[in-house]
């Protein structure tokens, strides 16, 4: 059935789709419109930075992320209605933590942003299961022999962001300094930081 | 609501194969883990996608699967979030494939 | 059964392109397709769970030759189409 559908794109397939749902009555187009702006606006990795940021310069704050990630977020005023939970898992010495969803793309979107292709990707979630340290190679990520790699798998309703390792050097650094050095990328766990 | 698998409860996800949707992937099942903590209760997916509106409710769980248990190597582990009825606890003294 | 969105494990899907998108969306389509998906569950149409199970029950050939968000597109149809919102086939008429 799908892809003999030479004459129409897929732009205006979706688009007679609407039009469609609008009469039947089921949408209205401007409710679509504020719809895509809500589902975008205000999700960012400047958010999950932030609370890195803060739990880097904070001990008492890191604390009650990793105890309970969706109460410590929402005190910075992150609050995530689509999921039930946010895990925060920290990288250290001896640890380093990736997150991946193989069934299908589950992500923290408010606090990293839009997902990037790579992580919806089938390359990526066939393979961080399976050869973690190969894949993170890939990233520029080098771990020391002893690092322990643990793969977060988003099957169910949590949601995982990384805390990765408070870079060295950084002492003098105010929180907003320390945010700008954090990446989307280690938040899911394919970057240092 | 108690839960069936504390933490630190050793557990076997079942060797699981439905027609339908479940959020058990194939690479864990028949698979030893270990519990990690309960991660809070929802509806079962794999009847909420039928949308008769009577999924039941579970526990879900945090399960840590060695690299070694999954595939038969690699030093790495691998977590997963998963509804209560897709495991069972695994006892050391129960007949053992290897 | 196995279904063809349960890659975990799975070999030779070739390497990882790691580089970032310019933008979230490629084409103005995909946003409306987002928009489309988040409006129809907003108002209980059909839930996660079901917009999942859609996806995952593209045949394989298909699910593997269609952009992530073409099949939010094609299972969006599917489900309307299953749930009576618009006929089977009236979307293509």
């Amino acid at each position: 059935m799908s892809g003999d559908h030479g004459d129409a794109t897929i732009a205006q397939r979706v688009r007679r789709l609407e039009t469609l749902l609008e009469e039947k009555g089921v949408l209205s187009g401007a409710r679509l419109d504020e719809i895509i702006d809500a589902s975008l606006s205000g999700a960012s990795p400047a958010n999950g930075a932030r609370v890195v940021a803060r739990a880097w310069t904070d001990a008492e704050f890191r604390a009650r992320l990793l105890a309970d990630g969706t109460a410590a977020v929402r005190e910075l005023g992150f609050m995530e209605g689509s999921y039930q939970r946010l895990r925060v898992v920290e990288n250290t010495e001896t640890t380093h933590n990736v997150i991946v969803c193989t069934l299908c793309s589950c992500y923290p979107l408010r606090l990293l942003g839009p997902s990037p292709s790579w992580y919806k990707s089938e390359a990526y979630r066939s393979r961080v299961v399976r050869e973690p340290r190969a894949v993170l190679a890939e990233f520029g990520v080098e771990l020391a022999a002893g690092t322990e790699i643990t793969v977060w798998d988003s099957s169910a309703e949590t949601r995982y962001m990384v805390l990765p390792r408070r870079p060295e050097g950084t002492d003098g650094l105010g929180e907003d300094q320390l945010a700008a050095l954090v990446t989307r990328n280690a938040l899911i766990g394919t970057a240092a930081v | 609501m108690t839960d069936r698998f504390p933490p630190g409860t050793p557990v076997r996800t079942f060797p699981h194969d439905p027609p339908h949707h479940t959020r058990l992937p194939r690479y864990a099942r028949g698979k030893r883990g270990v519990v990690v903590e309960p991660e809070g209760p929802a509806e079962l997916a794999d009847v909420s996608a039928q949308g008769r509106g009577d999924a039941p409710v579970e526990q879900i769980y945090a399960v840590r699967f060695a690299a070694r248990d999954l595939w038969g190597e690699g030093d790495h582990h691998v977590v997963l979030d998963l509804w209560e009825s897709y495991l069972e606890a695994y006892e050391e003294d129960a007949a053992d494939e290897r | 059964m196995a279904r063809i969105n349960d890659v975990g494990g799975v070999q030779n899907f070739g390497a990882i392109d790691i580089s970032d998108d310019a933008e979230p969306f490629h084409a103005d389509w995909e946003a409306r397709v987002v928009g489309l998906v988040n409006a129809l569950r907003a108002q209980g149409i059909f839930n996660t769970n079901e917009f999942r199970d859609a996806i995952e029950s593209m045949p394989p050939a298909e699910y593997l030759s269609t952009s992530y968000y073409e099949r939010w597109f094609l299972a969006v149809r599917t489900l309307l189409e299953q749930k009576g919102v618009i006929r089977p086939g009236e979307l293509d008429d």
